[in-house]
């Protein structure tokens, strides 16, 4: 069962609700998609990790071989081949491994190499299994990072939460398209309600079950009325509180603390409801 | 009458990116995504319009114009700025860039000729 927690704007509770769900829950796993900057481990600081790294396939060109017939730079739909003075020149950030150019050409004159573009890596904390990506700088796109991470909880039958990147591009497409639950979180903010929208547009696009939590949450309802439009179960709230973003400022997970408990066992609890755990 | 010299006898093909067609456009900010390639020959005295066919693809358009331009034979390029990855195939080449003024791309090729323009 993996329920993906996302919202459209950054900095809006995404990693703490996930972190404290998964540590709530029994034998959970937290996976990390937000590899562009993954901070999930900042809580569950892991003392021994797994890390293994995330290959992805480049053309190279041979170009004794290659006869400039230029079949393989027109077939590139990204742009990542380039015909430039009598030679075939590969820009590797451009490049989506699709593996065209090879099939393409008709001398054989292409081959594939493995390129790193990030990590993932894995431990055990508490009893909760966790995985988190990260995106070496300078690469264009995490997705094959996120791909490689769902991999490995595909056919979990633990409960786990995948901690989705912001907004709604490829990369949060990609983390929730094996999702059973879509679990939106928002602040009752203007810029906060804008990005929910565009989020929630997104799960209903890949007709996924929705539930909403709204983050510093205060007596503005601008986010309650929005639910209550759209017909969005509100699963909880977490208050407006200084001390729980300070417990989570500094790296810890706040469901520990018996003051805070209660409200995200609250949500689990919820969420456990609305799936018929 | 011919519209601009010769200088030194050189062959050279201009390229600029423009705004609209013709020698009385605008510079595009844009090289990549301009709407239109100005190429100029200085040995007919001569320019062609072509119509930028990769303007609206999703990424690498500034590798598609840079790879247009030199098919065309360009050696000098007239534009405000250059992208990362076409500044790096274009200074892989004999190309030279010039960094255009705000007037229109017949004014730009004889500041050009005169040797007015800076290389970026």
């Amino acid at each position: 069962m993996q329920i993906a927690v996302l919202s459209g704007k950054g900095g809006t509770g995404k990693t703490l609700l996930s972190v404290n769900l998964s540590y709530l829950a029994d034998n959970a796993t937290y996976v990390d998609c937000d590899v562009e900057e993954p901070n999930g481990l900042l809580y569950y600081k892991l003392k021994e990790k797994q890390t293994e790294d995330v290959k992805i396939k480049i053309p190279v060109i041979n170009h004794e071989e290659c006869i400039g017939c230029e079949k393989c730079t027109n077939f590139c739909k990204f742009n990542a081949l380039a015909y430039i003075l009598d030679k075939v020149r590969v820009f590797k950030d451009l490049c989506h491994s699709c593996g065209g150019c090879k099939l393409v050409c008709p001398t054989g004159a292409i081959s594939e190499v493995d390129k790193v573009v990030g990590y993932v890596h894995s431990g055990s904390m508490f009893d909760t299994k966790i995985y988190s990506g990260e995106m070496i700088v300078g690469v264009e796109s995490g997705v094959p990072i996120i791909d490689n991470l769902l991999k490995k909880v595909e056919d979990s039958d633990r409960l786990v939460f995948v901690d989705s990147p912001p907004g709604n591009g490829c990369s949060v497409m990609e983390s929730i398209k094996d999702a059973d639950y879509c679990l939106l979180i928002a602040e009752p903010t203007i810029f906060g309600l804008h990005n929910l929208n565009m989020v929630y547009k997104l799960a209903k696009v890949f007709d996924k079950k929705i539930g909403l939590v709204i983050n510093k949450y205060t007596d503005n309802n601008m986010i309650n009325n929005y639910a209550k439009e759209n017909n969005i179960k509100i699963v909880g709230t977490i208050p407006m509180d200084l001390e729980l973003g300070k417990l989570n400022s500094e790296g810890e997970i706040v469901a520990s603390n018996s003051k805070y408990k209660p409200i995200f066992n609250d949500i689990l609890k919820t969420i456990k409801k609305e799936l018929v755990l | 009458m011919p519209l601009f010299k010769k200088i030194g006898g050189k062959i050279m093909i201009i390229a600029l990116p423009t705004k609209t067609s013709g020698e009385k456009s605008f510079i595009s900010e844009q090289f990549g995504r301009c709407n239109f390639f100005y190429i100029y020959d200085t040995e007919t005295e001569t320019g062609e319009v072509y119509i930028n066919a990769n303007k609206d693809g999703q990424g690498g358009v500034g590798v598609k114009s840079s790879e247009f331009i030199l098919k065309k034979g360009a050696n000098i390029l007239i534009a405000p700025r250059v992208g990362e990855k076409s500044m790096r195939i274009l200074k892989s080449t004999d190309l030279k860039i010039y960094k255009s003024t705000d007037k229109i791309v017949k004014e730009n090729i004889a500041s050009f000729l005169n040797g007015e323009l800076k290389e970026l």
